[in-house]
């Protein structure tokens, strides 16, 4: 193999190095690849041909133990070629243009660390205090407890802390009570249901897929799950991104891990739709690529699906090699307890075949009283009514067709009318029937199945550029895009069941030399601690990206990213007991003047809550907040008005859940259809859930206070504040408790007070009077926003 | 007293912030200037757009086929059939169906339309026909994301919202963007959401009735003495808070955005009010008689909310759970009689009651389509999907009516003269409102995105307006 790929490079006339990775792409990685490495050598990217440097010269050089190729030795001049090429980096494709040097696109270094000044807590500060004192900023002076509590819980948990927590937290004499503080909330489950929020806004989760039928993707919570569980048990990110992208691949025997690649299912689709079969594929393919390129590495891959785009760092061809690799793959069922799942199966393929049997008894015992009645209704409406019944469609005449439509509903009796004929044997009969057609669902329940992909086997379709006039240009190969260092996936070995080339897709994304995976991961993690990113387009590192405002920093935080094992909750903790973190979220005038957008962080930049921190906080304040976690989505009553252009029938597409206890879960739990968004966290900016969202939109509009002041939710929240309170000896100070986590002030009281007379005489009762108050603070923008 | 309105301060904030996340800087202010003087440059002022949900047969409408008529019952050449493919027939083998409707020259222009519009038919000379529309989604959901977002995937801005990002708003107190339909929609909300814009430009849905924006009004049992009382707390708590955080604008928004909701609970239902609407008006409109009722209201509130600077007012007629075009499968005359008789009148009145205020010479009236119908009848009685040649109409804003432009082929199948996209139909929209459709960009994925992406240049205005 290895003669062979020299000759061919010496045949192509040897001066350009960049000949050598295309041949040893396509020759030597059969032995030394993604899926084989003899030896443990594995020469796919410039990195791996470096760390083996001196193996694979000496081996050429046929001077050690090891002799490549076996073939028989090369020419001095053909090692020297390769020597060369090495030494110039092994570039594994030759680069031109404003990609080759873009920072982002270079493996990160570790930066010397700035030095220590005052008020300084950990690196990260350190960082940080050279820019500010370059743009002349003060750091704001330590936010109170109160309001330190009250951020980390929300950016840790996605909720208010409760009076007591505060009060506590307050009072606490340890000198390490903060720290201590944010490992406690970073233990909590309620950090894995905020965190996988994140998530699922990036890999745009839905329970339903979108256009005309919205039908439920049934089993995608049990991604949403994963997901949560995942950040809660902290996995470590490079296992993450090597579950979803190819779990089925890497751990074919863990049902767990393989849950991850359900990322490829939660999205839209139109599979509904016939006749346009090649078109879904496309588009589901598009999905796949830009998607992933955008989620795990930061990179808008779009635009090359129609043309090289000449700032855009993945030209068409390497798009197409990205499209090549999840061409095989196919939707399929994760089978997450084998024998369960083989049980579930049996059963349902028996219910179902006596369900054939118990529909057709009641059709028998029904349809003699169906088909009377319809005909009694009938000869009433007259001769031509009947005619036009009688007619088949496709001869009706025009007339008949209009009698049909007017009366076609109107003659058909209902249930009701045809059990009133029935005698009592007949339906005593129907009712054993009923009840064993009751007793075949008693027990119904999701399956043990969980949503995956797997490949359809060995051969993968054949992947082309797209070619004049429509019709399938040049074929492509699976690989990486070039301006990322390149390398083709090589054919799987002859047995395999699958191609492998999702798993060395993800091995390529999660390996640690990556110069993307882990700035893209730490810069999401910063921007969901901070509010923004270090990169504030934190899904696009391209050469068209905003700047990062602290290159050093996030190069810093990189390399600890992955020297931590990947570990999410220790980056979030090592930002989170920066000093950073804990300013108090006043702005100087300075910061207003010079930095409007805070992007120094001269003080911490308050946010609004989103939308289900909203909701959820409301329901906490409430005291009805469930914790139940995880199963499959919980459908919430809503007012008529609120469900109105559902494009389903409403017992079609909204299915209420009956259990009240689950109405009062988190928001994380609510369904989420693909062509409905529940108003209240709509008109508050949750995303549409189509593309990937990065970051969310924190809008201020007129209908989300007409929301939240008006709407039924926010209602009957309020009333249950009330009805908790109005027992309590001091009433206003309960709702101030519940509400924002402490004590009126003694004016705040009197105004509340005041207000509660006011109200009492205009409401007539104590208690919808301080149901307004309740509803008023829920509405205050202290409860709506975290300092 | 408000210094400046709620309403332009969110656009503001929301531009300003918008522009600052897209990393934008000076170019988008350049671009921020540039539609400032829109409205100076433009013809229309509002645009009301009626789009017919379930697709109109164009050759029993707009588009005379009298060869059709003729063939009627016979297969077409195999080469107009070659290519063409819908979800339910095959058109190599369907059979050809005449219009069971007459066409007649009509106005001064002799502008030919089917005696099913015979109240639009009266405007005649002032619409302008598009025979030669076409696009290549046949199913209803990805044709409806495909005329109202220019692709049929879900997830991208509407024109709508795209619209009203260039423009700004015309009323502080009501919204700039208006939806009203018949409830459900196959496309869901995807046909009039923001997509990737900010949220605050996506479409506010107005349903029938006194309050017709989602939770306009009072919660029960809370009188408006009570609810001010509740606002009034609100405030005082808000600007306490606020006494410590005055270097943040957006509390501030949020403030005025609670006395801008109350305004709006008092100025919505007022423009929705049609008791104070003459009863001749309210005739015109064919309000009060069953089978129009319905859409007259939503025609004659259309002209109320244009009165009032609302931008964008986008009428969607048919829908999934009810009447609808679609209907057609298997009744076109059904149907189509069903849905005219409902639509016709109240459309014809718009169009009167625009003129005679003096509003059609700033509104730009759009009737358009999902998709036509096949002119191959799908079993006995009815026409399939039919996106690869059909008709829409303009009129208003100094659109020079009663002329036709392009063609399709003698058997209304494919667009073969002048063949129009929904992206030439977008960008002229654009360019009618004074936006030129390759300057109106949202950076997102890095990209500088546009409603007509790299397309538009098909756009007809010069054609629409000059002839």
């Amino acid at each position: 193999m290895w003669g062979r790929c020299f000759s061919i490079l010496a045949w192509f006339g040897i001066g350009t190095l960049g000949a050598s990775p295309r041949l040893i792409t396509a020759q030597c990685q059969q032995c030394h690849g993604v899926q084989t490495q003899m030896a443990g050598v594995r020469l796919t990217s410039s990195e791996e041909v470096l760390r083996n440097r001196e193996r694979i010269l000496a081996a050429l050089t046929y001077t050690g133990k090891i002799k490549m190729p076996p073939s028989g030795a090369l020419t001095a001049a053909e090692v020297k070629l390769v020597r060369d090429w090495i030494d110039a980096g092994a570039p594994w494709t030759p680069t031109a243009g404003p990609t080759a040097t873009w920072w982002a696109f270079r493996k990160p270094e570790r930066p010397a660390l700035p030095p220590s000044t005052s008020g300084t807590r950990n690196e990260v500060d350190r960082f940080l205090a050279a820019t500010l004192a370059a743009k002349q900023l003060t750091p704001a002076t330590e936010a109170d407890r109160a309001t330190l509590i009250r951020r980390a819980t929300y950016v840790l948990h996605g909720l208010p802390p409760a009076f007591e927590q505060v009060r506590e937290f307050e009072a606490d004499p340890h000198p390490d009570a903060y720290e201590r503080l944010v490992d406690r909330l970073l233990e909590s489950p309620r950090f894995g249901e905020k965190w996988g929020k994140h998530w699922l806004d990036l890999v745009r989760y839905g329970d339903t897929s979108g256009f005309e039928q919205d039908p439920y993707l049934l089993y995608a919570w049990r991604y949403r799950d994963y997901v949560i569980d995942s950040f809660n048990r902290d996995k470590p990110y490079d296992r993450f991104v090597k579950e979803q992208i190819a779990g089925d691949e890497i751990y074919p025997d863990d049902p767990e891990s393989r849950q991850g690649a359900g990322y490829f299912t939660v999205g839209t689709n139109r599979d509904m739709l016939f006749k346009v079969e090649d078109v879904n594929r496309v588009e589901q393919l598009t999905d796949f690529v830009d998607t992933t390129a955008s989620v795990f590495l930061g990179l808008t891959a779009g635009c090359a699906r129609c043309h090289d785009h000449k700032f855009d760092p993945v030209p068409q061809r390497d798009y197409y090699r990205l499209q090549a690799i999840f061409a095989p793959a196919v939707k399929s069922r994760v089978f997450r307890h084998y024998d369960m799942a083989r049980v579930y199966d049996l059963a349902e393929n028996t219910r179902t075949f006596r369900l054939y049997e118990i529909g057709a008894q009641l059709m028998a015992l029904m349809d003699p009283y169906r088909k009377a009645i319809r005909d009694e209704r009938l000869r009433e409406l007259g001769p031509a009514a009947v005619e036009a019944f009688a007619t088949p469609d496709d001869k009706k005449t025009p007339e008949q067709k209009a009698l049909f439509e007017m009366y076609a509903k109107k003659v058909e009796p209902s249930d009701e009318q045809i059990y009133a004929r029935m005698s009592k044997d007949e339906l005593e009969r129907l009712h054993k029937v009923e009840r064993r057609l009751v007793s075949t669902f008693k027990t119904y329940a999701p399956g043990p199945f969980s949503p995956g992909v797997n490949d359809a086997g060995r051969e993968a379709p054949r992947t082309f550029l797209p070619g004049p006039g429509g019709q399938p240009g040049e074929e492509v190969r699976p690989g990486f895009p070039g301006a990322l260092g390149g390398g083709e996936i090589p054919d799987p070995p002859l047995h395999a069941e699958t191609t492998f080339r999702r798993k060395a897709l993800a091995e390529w994304i999660a390996s640690p030399a990556h110069p993307l995976t882990a700035r893209v991961m730490v810069n999401r993690i910063w921007q969901f601690v901070f509010g923004r990113g270090i990169v504030s387009t934190p899904s696009d590192f391209g050469t068209r990206a905003a700047a990062p405002t602290h290159p050093e920093l996030l190069e810093w935080l990189a390399m600890e990213f992955t020297a931590r094992n990947w570990s999410v909750k220790e980056m979030v903790r090592l930002m989170m007991r920066s000093a950073a973190f804990r300013q108090s979220a006043k702005a100087s005038r300075r910061a207003v003047e010079s930095d409007p957008e805070n992007q120094w962080l001269s003080h911490f930049t308050r946010r609004r809550l989103e939308a289900e921190e909203i909701r959820d906080a409301a329901l906490k304040s409430a005291g009805v907040l469930s914790a139940k976690m995880g199963g499959r989505p919980v459908v919430p009553p809503l007012e008529t008005e609120e469900l109105y252009g559902m494009s389903q029938p409403l017992g079609n597409a909204w299915i209420v859940t009956e259990d009240p206890q689950e109405h009062v879960r988190r928001s994380i739990y609510m369904i989420s259809r693909r062509n409905f968004r529940m108003p209240l966290l709509e008109a508050f900016d949750r995303p549409e859930g189509v593309l990937s969202c990065s970051r969310r939109d924190s809008s201020t509009t007129a209908p989300q206070s007409l929301s939240l002041l008006n709407g039924r939710f926010t209602m009957e929240q309020a009333r249950r504040i009330a009805s908790a309170a109005k027992g309590s000896t001091d009433p206003v100070a309960e709702v101030w408790k519940r509400v924002l986590a402490r004590d009126p002030r003694e004016s705040e009281a009197a105004t509340a007070r005041e207000f509660l007379s006011k109200q009492e005489r205009t409401l007539g009762s104590a208690e919808p009077a301080l149901a307004e108050l309740a509803r008023a603070l829920l509405n205050i923008n202290e409860f709506l926003y975290v300092d | 007293m408000l210094t400046k309105g709620a309403m332009e301060m969110e656009q503001t904030i929301s531009r300003r912030s918008a522009i600052l996340r897209a990393g934008k800087g000076f170019g988008s202010m350049a671009l921020a200037s540039m539609l400032e003087g829109a409205e100076s440059r433009g013809r229309a002022k509002s645009v009301i757009y009626i789009f017919n949900h379930g697709g109109v047969s164009h050759v029993d409408t707009l588009d005379p086929k009298p060869v059709l008529a003729r063939l009627s019952g016979e297969t077409v050449p195999s080469s107009f059939a070659q290519g063409l493919k819908t979800s339910r027939i095959d058109f190599h083998k369907a059979l050809m169906r005449g219009s069971p409707w007459k066409f007649s020259r009509l106005g001064r222009s002799g502008l030919e339309i089917s005696e099913l519009l015979p109240h639009v038919s009266r405007h005649a000379d002032d619409l302008a026909v598009i025979r030669s529309c076409h696009g290549d989604a046949f199913d209803h959901a990805p044709a409806i994301f495909l005329r109202t977002t220019g692709s049929q995937f879900p997830g991208r801005p509407s024109l709508g919202s795209w619209l009203v990002y260039g423009l700004g708003s015309g009323n502080r107190n009501l919204p700039s963007f208006v939806v009203m339909s018949d409830g459900a929609m196959k496309s869901g909300a995807g046909a009039y959401g923001a997509g990737y814009l900010p949220a605050v430009h996506q479409g506010t849905v107005f349903r029938q009735g006194p309050s017709p924006v989602l939770n306009l009004s009072t919660p029960a049992g809370v009188s408006r003495d009570a609810q001010r009382s509740t606002l009034d707390l609100i405030g005082d708590l808000n600007r306490r808070h606020f006494a410590s955080r005055e270097e943040d604008s957006t509390l501030e928004a949020r403030i005025q955005s609670y006395e801008l909701a109350w305004r709006m609970q008092a100025e919505a239902p007022d423009a929705v009010d049609l008791s104070n609407e003459t009863e001749a008006t309210r005739k015109l409109y064919g309000i009060g008689e069953p089978v129009t009722d319905n859409f007259g209201r939503k025609c004659l509130l259309a002209r109320r909310l244009v009165e009032r600077g609302v931008r964008f007012v986008e009428l969607f007629f048919g829908t999934n759970l009810g009447d609808d075009w679609d209907d057609a499968h298997n009744d076109l005359l059904g149907s189509h009689i069903k849905m005219t008789k409902k639509s016709d009148q109240p459309i014809g009145a718009l169009l009167t009651d625009l003129k005679a205020r003096g509003l059609l010479d700033s509104t730009l009236v759009v009737w358009d389509s999902e998709f036509g119908r096949t002119p191959l009848a799908e079993g006995k009685n009815g026409r399939d999907h039919h996106p690869y040649g059909f008709s829409m109409w303009m009129a208003g804003a100094g659109v020079r009516g009663g002329r036709a432009l392009g063609a399709t082929d003698e058997f209304g199948l494919r667009a073969v003269d002048q063949p129009k996209t929904i992206f030439d139909v977008h960008a002229t929209m654009l360019r009618m409102l004074g936006i030129d459709h390759t300057k109106l960009t949202y950076r997102y994925q890095s990209r500088d995105q546009r409603l007509t992406d790299v397309h538009g240049q098909g756009e007809f205005t010069d054609w629409l307006v000059r002839g």
